[in-house]
């Protein structure tokens, strides 16, 4: 439903985005993941015809975005980053506003309305006016808007950011309900949000494509040891060689502030064991959680291995 | 023409929603009022329109670019823009719709200078034909003055810088008629066919003349293409 092939992007001089090739299938859930500045917002603005790439081609259902960017925006509902709304107006007169935009006929706006506003939640909010609305509302309203003309495919950038946790479980499942009816192409930058909603991630950094697959495997194939931070109040001298003593310790590194940070090989499920020393040497337990690996541990594995082969 | 007409009426509800459409409205009857209620009571007064139309163009000046300010630049300092060109709506129906929403408030102000000539027909027997020749001379204005403030806003992302923008074209439009005076032959000749105030003569005298109404509408058709092409340029950006 999505293809890219070589696109490319140049801003003045910069490049945004460098021969980025990727495909989404129908009814498929893609994560497109990637720290700020990496070209994701660039990549999804090309693909709704926002703006026109300065290389390589795209279609959207078949449809070119720049020699039949109409057809193409037809069958794209799009959440953009920046909640771009008219704040002037009321929630029900955007939606019809919006209807208008895309030609659709009363009979149908009343329908896909009432399935909107039910959907996102917005049935309350239905006359208030936007500039009112607390960010998670607005949210909702442009998913709400992505979602009037029942396209294809959806175009989310960043569909959870500035929610409260409450209110991105609701946009999440709200997503995950979407799965096989749209085709979904959504970017984050938060890994774990990606593992929860998509069956397939693919990652971009510094405008390219660095990898590419569902998000166990990659999890799986970067992560090397898993870590757990542990808290003491009253830590001995002897923690980090008692704690690298055990088999399947690593490594420890000390954080400062009593807390340290036990990297452990794959598998292995040594918590336990090390509370139980913990509260045999009595070293004060406070904290002992498993570190959830970041997209930024990712960023770090994937960019320095791929050097490291160059 | 439904997509169009979408952007318009969201246009023309954002100006009643905001104190715009209300100010807008007060001050072109305002002023106009003032100057209609001064001719009106002068011992010489005659039922004849013809200064109202000319000060309802100085207005008009003033006015247009204070409405159009907003209409483009709003959007793209805002953001909102990229919504409404990520739809399915070509950039020639974003500018027309835009365009006619705004060109839909300044016909409800001239619907409100009605009052003039009503009040005048109460008192005298003033010449509606001539009257009507008057509107239509203010209505072509207004359509290229708003065309060319549209224009502006097209360009810069600020309101300010648009108003500015748009006020220093139409005064250019609107001086340039001095030259007339001041210089002989073709620069002269050249001056007086583009000077809004020599086009708007005629109809101030209640004469419909072809040449006007063409200067009027290739006006606005030139400023509403060049507001498309700047509203493409800003996709390449």
């Amino acid at each position: 439903m999505i293809r890219c092939e070589g696109l490319t992007k140049y801003y003045g001089n910069h490049r945004a985005i460098a021969d980025v090739d990727l495909s989404v299938g129908e009814g498929e859930i893609v994560g497109f993941l990637g720290p700020n500045a990496a070209g994701k917002t660039t990549t999804m603005r090309i693909l709704t015809s926002f703006i026109p790439p300065s290389g390589g081609t795209a279609t959207v259902a078949g449809h070119d975005v720049v020699t039949d960017s109409i057809e193409s925006r037809r069958s794209i509902g799009y959440l953009p980053e920046t909640s771009s709304l008219y704040k002037d107006m009321r929630v029900r007169q955007f939606l019809r506003f919006c209807a208008g935009l895309r030609g659709m006929g009363r009979a149908e706006t009343k329908e896909r309305m009432g399935y909107v506003l039910d959907t996102c939640g917005l049935e309350e909010r239905a006359e208030s006016i936007i500039g009112t609305l607390s960010l998670g509302y607005r949210q909702r309203v442009g998913l709400a808007q992505a979602l009037l003309h029942d396209p294809p495919v959806l175009i989310l950038d960043e569909p959870t950011v500035g929610l409260d946790p409450n209110q991105i479980i609701e946009v999440r499942n709200l997503i995950k309900g979407l799965a096989g009816d749209y085709t979904v192409m959504l970017s984050t930058h938060i890994l774990p949000e990606a593992q929860m909603t998509c069956e397939r991630v693919i990652i971009i950094n510094h405008g390219r494509i660095i990898a590419e697959d569902t998000p166990e495997a990659l999890t799986a194939q970067i992560r090397e040891a898993e870590t757990i931070s542990i808290t003491l109040a009253a830590p001995g001298e002897r923690v980090e060689r008692r704690l690298t003593d055990m088999p399947e310790v690593a490594a420890v590194r000390n954080q400062g502030n009593g807390v340290y940070h036990v990297d452990t090989s794959i598998g292995s499920e040594v918590r336990a064991e090390i509370a139980e020393m913990i509260v045999r040497e009595g070293w004060g337990l406070l904290e002992l959680r498993p570190v959830e690996m970041t997209l930024e541990d990712v960023f770090t594995q994937l960019t320095t291995r791929e050097e490291g082969v160059e | 023409m439904r997509k169009v007409l979408a952007i318009a009426g969201r246009e023309l509800r954002s100006y009643f929603v905001s104190p715009m459409a209300y100010v807008v409205l007060a001050f072109f009857l305002g002023i106009c009022g003032l100057i209609f209620a001064l001719t009106v009571t002068s011992p010489q007064a005659q039922a004849d329109m013809t200064g109202m139309f000319h000060t309802m163009v100085f207005v008009a000046l003033m006015m247009t670019p204070v409405i159009t300010m907003g209409l483009l630049s709003q959007e793209q300092a805002t953001g909102s823009i990229e919504l409404l060109m990520t739809n399915p709506v070509r950039d020639v129906e974003v500018v027309l719709g835009k365009y006619l929403g705004a060109v839909a408030l300044f016909v409800l102000v001239l619907i409100g200078s009605l009052e003039f000539p009503l009040t005048m027909s109460a008192f005298g027997d003033p010449d509606w034909m001539a009257i009507l020749a008057g509107y239509l001379g203010v209505l072509l204005v207004g359509l290229a003055f708003i065309a060319i403030g549209l224009f502006a806003s097209s360009i810069v992302a600020n309101q300010i810088a648009a108003a500015v923008l748009g006020y220093v074209i139409l005064l250019f439009f609107w001086l340039i008629g001095w030259l007339d005076m001041a210089s002989e032959g073709v620069v002269g000749d050249i001056a007086k066919n583009i000077s809004i105030l020599e086009n708007f003569q005629d109809f101030g005298k209640g004469i419909i003349d072809s040449r006007p109404i063409i200067f009027f509408i290739s006006l606005t058709v030139f400023a509403l293409f060049l507001s498309v092409r700047s509203l493409e340029n800003k996709r390449t950006i």
